[in-house]
């Protein structure tokens, strides 16, 4: 095991709010993470962060030895809400984008992820449901080889069928020594997935810990621990 | 997808599970377990979860890792039958608990389980 991803110090303002403050953090290889708080906690715009989307105004962040903006991006892939596709865009051609943009995707993966997710290249990005699209994203973003994986919400409205198969997917091709940091705002259907979680709260991390720390120290599940971390309820 | 008590370590449940598979003889004496990624796709789990619930299964001598191969449940059926008393003690010890709890005395609660076994219906001879 060896340090993966290294924070320090990172502040981030937008117009002059701080959205975060004071974040500290160290992740090792090997694990499946969840980022955990409340809606405008800050959880999307860490990950953007930590991908190299958003550029960081203070503080240093390490992502396998690498401190650089452009190779952080090659060393991390996030989840892509495809925001940037036009609505007519063959899933066929997303994937074809990736390929050319991304040196790590494998196309083999994407495959394999694709016909067990049931996705169709021919479809169409209007044609896709939401749980059809959060399958799309889960299997572009797993098919890049690399270190460590960002899901942003990955669950996030989708009917209860697809998330079936979207964690059975994660568990399926995850590497060995890669790390999966997997947001969200409900935590017991992906409890049994992860090894660690970090709360985010009041801006910075409330607190990181093993989900079996939780479990045997609190008796608490993840969720009742969470919820009453952010009640006020619970102190570390 | 496995139901999961939230409070409890998820080693300890898939543990648990197994255990009882092997008890029941799904997994037979001698046979090989799935592979760790096989069993947490199976119990929606991380493989680092299923690693240390086989680690305990190790250190209990219940299973055997054979280098290269995977995991092996015992050959020997003195370790299951001391793994079956333990957990059919467990399932005993809380109900006892919560019987006694009513002011049942020993033999009450003997006469009332013989009772129960008596008027199932689909018993197991």
């Amino acid at each position: 095991m060896s340090d993966l991803l290294k924070i320090e110090n990172l502040n981030y303002k937008k117009n002059n709010k701080a959205i975060l403050e004071d974040i500290n953090l160290n992740l090792n290889s090997g694990k499946i993470i969840g980022l955990l708080g409340e809606n405008g906690a800050g959880k999307t715009t860490l990950m953007r962060l930590i991908a190299g989307v958003n550029s960081l105004p203070e503080g240093v962040i390490t992502v396998d030895g690498a401190t650089k903006k452009s190779e952080i991006k090659q060393n991390v892939s996030l989840s892509d809400q495809l925001g940037g596709f036009n609505r007519n865009t063959k899933i066929g051609d997303i994937v074809r984008f990736y390929q050319n943009v991304y040196p790590d995707f494998s196309e083999s993966k994407y495959l394999d992820i694709a016909k067990f997710l049931e996705l169709e290249d021919d479809k169409r990005l209007s044609a896709l449901s939401t749980g059809t699209k959060g399958k799309f994203i889960i299997a572009l973003a797993l098919a890049r080889e690399t270190k460590l994986y960002l899901l942003d919400e990955p669950l996030s409205g989708i009917d209860s069928m697809s998330r079936k198969k979207i964690i059975s997917s994660i568990i399926r091709w995850k590497d060995d020594d890669s790390t999966i940091i997997i947001s969200d705002h409900y935590v017991t259907e992906i409890a049994s997935l992860l090894d660690d979680v970090i709360i985010i709260k009041d801006k910075t991390i409330y607190q990181v810990s093993s989900v079996e720390a939780i479990q045997e120290k609190y008796h608490l599940g993840v969720e009742e621990y969470y919820e009453q971390v952010y009640e006020g309820s619970v102190s570390k | 997808m496995m139901e999961y008590i939230d409070n409890i370590p998820i080693y300890l449940q898939i543990k648990d599970i197994l255990y009882r598979k092997i008890i029941s003889n799904e997994y037979e004496l001698g046979s090989q377990l799935p592979s760790v990624r096989q069993l947490a796709v199976q119990f929606s789990a991380n493989s680092n979860t299923v690693q240390k619930s086989l680690k305990e299964m190790t250190e209990e001598n219940v299973i055997l890792p054979q280098r290269g191969k995977g995991n092996f449940v015992t050959e020997d059926p003195e370790i299951v039958e001391m793994l079956k008393e333990h957990i059919v003690k467990e399932m005993f010890d809380a109900t006892y608990d919560k019987l006694h709890s009513l002011n049942m005395n020993d033999s009450e609660i003997v006469a009332s389980f013989n009772k129960y076994i008596n008027q199932r219906e689909g018993s197991h001879e």
